[in-house]
């Protein structure tokens, strides 16, 4: 059987924006949540006005910590009021019994080598937005919320502390919402393993481009064609 | 029991002269963050209000916290309070001792129903009805609920009373609970650590006498005052966090020269207390000042959030005790080998497809 590609303007400009930033933020933010934690560069010698080294891994933390929630924000706003079917929420009803219904289990299937094809969406395939939404949406949600409570903290009393305060006693403690925070990060590298396998995976298996889709927007349509008997 | 004699006469009476008590006066409204400003005010409480009898109870706990207060730097302060209180009841303080003193105790409920103040050092054991902890043949839990139904305000000392402490760490054999968690309806307020700080604890203390209601609470139940900040935001050694010049161990360069303790486990970026700034023993010091990191003991769960000396906190994991980067690696070890194994599974699937297809 032959298969007719179809190119397809799927990610569009805001949609990709998104996607890099948060990639480029998500990266510094872990890589330097991390050195916080355990500073291994520490000089032999020398007196404390000399060295800034922690004093601006933290200024890039919390740097890209509020770029990342702009444009977390900037996202919601895209997903909610853009007029981009694509990159819209209002497909995204996991409360209803309808969208664990047949797109979703075709393309879970396939994932479990249980389909012989693999399903064509242009947009989100059920099954990722699904990891989308409790990796990127509730994942990063949850690093805001506890990172801006525990921003708060050198500001007793402030705006950012009035808003997050109330987070610290929930957890039992300032420590313990450092060590959440500290757990939660590593969910974003379990989910970067899957995400590139998926998408490279993707690329071969049913040639929909994915991987590019991100840089140039285009998606490409694979369909089956009937081939024409002599 | 004399009647309803004020702070001003009683300090009169012990010969403190007027000098002396406007320097405590200021001293103590220093102290509760009132500035200048609140100098009179603290002057007319003293001279026109009567003194409120306090019981101390002794509960689960170690007794470091009447130890740190009644090793207060200033005599003044700690000859005043401590006196107004031992006059009264503390089972640790008291000379009279057995049926006398739980007269002692009846009285003052009886007598100042609704007016004296609880002192509750250490939480109660709630489990089998209490009987890990008992007082005078009652368990500490009845006594507890009985004197404070009639007191004006709690002030739950020390980490023990304020958050549990050590007696309700995993796994916490006898249900020990902190007061607040076993009182309700009275206004209590948290003086963690283990000990405070003698001059918080006369503070607090100070400031609930003299003007009748608890100072200004934060979200967890502590005098603002003084656990507004983290240790860490006014540490000497803080601008060595900055530089990211950390003490590898404890005799290395760094340690002698003092640097950040960080590395060697310091909780004082995640606790709240006045140590460096109101320090100990007459501000002679505090544990980083020292050389030892801070081990967070003013804070809820700090026997959990252990290891004392490194900066990663144990977490449990599938029976073990690890913590967040190895759990972390872990999870992405087991992505990435899932991640390969459908690999496999994919490859074999589109060789399966490909031979499908040329038949």
């Amino acid at each position: 059987m032959a298969k007719l590609y179809q190119e397809q303007y799927v990610w569009r400009l805001p949609v990709r924006w998104y996607h890099w930033i948060n990639a480029i933020t998500v990266t510094l933010l872990f890589l330097t949540g991390i050195y916080i934690a355990t500073p291994i560069f520490v000089p032999a010698v020398g007196e404390a006005t000399w060295y800034h080294s922690m004093a601006w891994i933290r200024y890039i933390h919390f740097g890209s910590a509020f770029i990342f929630i702009a444009n977390f924000l900037f996202r919601m706003y895209w997903g909610l009021f853009g007029k981009d079917p694509y990159a819209r929420f209002a497909g995204f009803k996991p409360w209803k019994p309808l969208w664990w219904g047949q797109p979703f289990r075709d393309q879970l299937a396939s994932y479990f080598f249980l389909r012989k094809d693999e399903p064509n969406y242009c947009g989100h395939n059920p099954v990722a937005a699904l990891t989308y939404f409790l990796f990127i949406f509730s994942g990063s949600l949850f690093m805001i919320i506890t990172g801006l409570a525990m921003y708060s903290e050198s500001n007793p009393g402030g705006f950012l502390d009035k808003l997050f305060g109330w987070v610290i006693p929930i957890f039992g403690g300032s420590m313990r919402v450092h060590t959440v925070h500290h757990l939660v990060a590593w969910a974003f590298v379990v989910f970067l393993v899957i995400h590139l396998y998926a998408i490279v995976r993707h690329d071969i298996m049913d040639k929909s481009s994915v991987t590019s889709s991100m840089i140039t927007g285009f998606k490409t349509r694979v369909e089956e064609c009937p081939e024409y008997a002599d | 029991m004399k009647e309803k004699q004020t702070y001003a006469e009683i300090m009169e009476a012990r010969g403190i002269d007027r000098r002396e008590f406007m320097k405590y006066c200021s001293l103590l409204s220093v102290y509760l963050g009132l500035g200048a400003a609140g100098l009179p005010r603290m002057l007319k409480a003293m001279e026109t209000k009567p003194r409120i009898p306090v019981i101390w109870l002794h509960g689960l706990e170690c007794t470091c916290c009447t130890e740190s207060f009644i090793r207060s730097a200033h005599p003044v302060v700690a000859d005043i309070v401590l006196n107004m209180i031992s006059l009264d009841y503390d089972d640790t303080l008291s000379a009279a001792a057995g049926h006398q003193l739980e007269a002692v105790r009846k009285q003052i409920m009886k007598e100042y129903k609704g007016q004296y103040i609880l002192a509750v050092e250490g939480n109660a054991p709630t489990k089998d009805n209490g009987v890990y902890c008992m007082v005078a043949g009652d368990s500490f839990l009845n006594l507890l609920k009985e004197t404070a139904a009639d007191a004006m305000a709690v002030i739950s000392w020390g980490t023990c009373a304020s958050f549990g402490c050590v007696h309700n760490a995993k796994p916490n054999p006898t249900g020990a609970q902190p007061v607040h968690k076993l009182i309700s309806g009275k206004p209590i307020v948290n003086v963690p650590g283990c000990p405070p700080i003698a001059e918080v604890m006369t503070g607090t203390i100070a400031h609930l006498l003299t003007f009748g209601k608890l100072p200004e609470l934060d979200r967890q139940g502590r005098p603002k005052a003084f656990y507004g900040t983290r240790i860490h935001d006014k540490c000497s050694r803080r601008s060595y966090f900055d530089a990211g010049m950390f003490v590898e161990s404890f005799d290395d360069e760094g340690a002698q020269k003092g640097w950040c303790l960080y590395k060697m486990g310091c909780k004082g970026p995640t606790t709240y207390n006045s140590c460096s700034s109101m320090k100990w023993n007459d501000g002679v010091s505090f544990p980083i000042q020292s050389g030892h990191p801070c081990i967070g003991c003013s804070e809820p769960n700090f026997w959990d959030n252990g290891p004392f000396y490194t900066r990663l906190a144990n977490v449990p994991f599938v029976g073990t005790d690890s913590n967040a980067d190895r759990i972390g690696l872990v999870a992405v070890g087991a992505a990435a080998a899932g991640v390969a194994a459908h690999a496999i599974g994919s490859a074999i699937k589109k060789k399966s497809d490909d031979n499908g297809t040329e038949e």
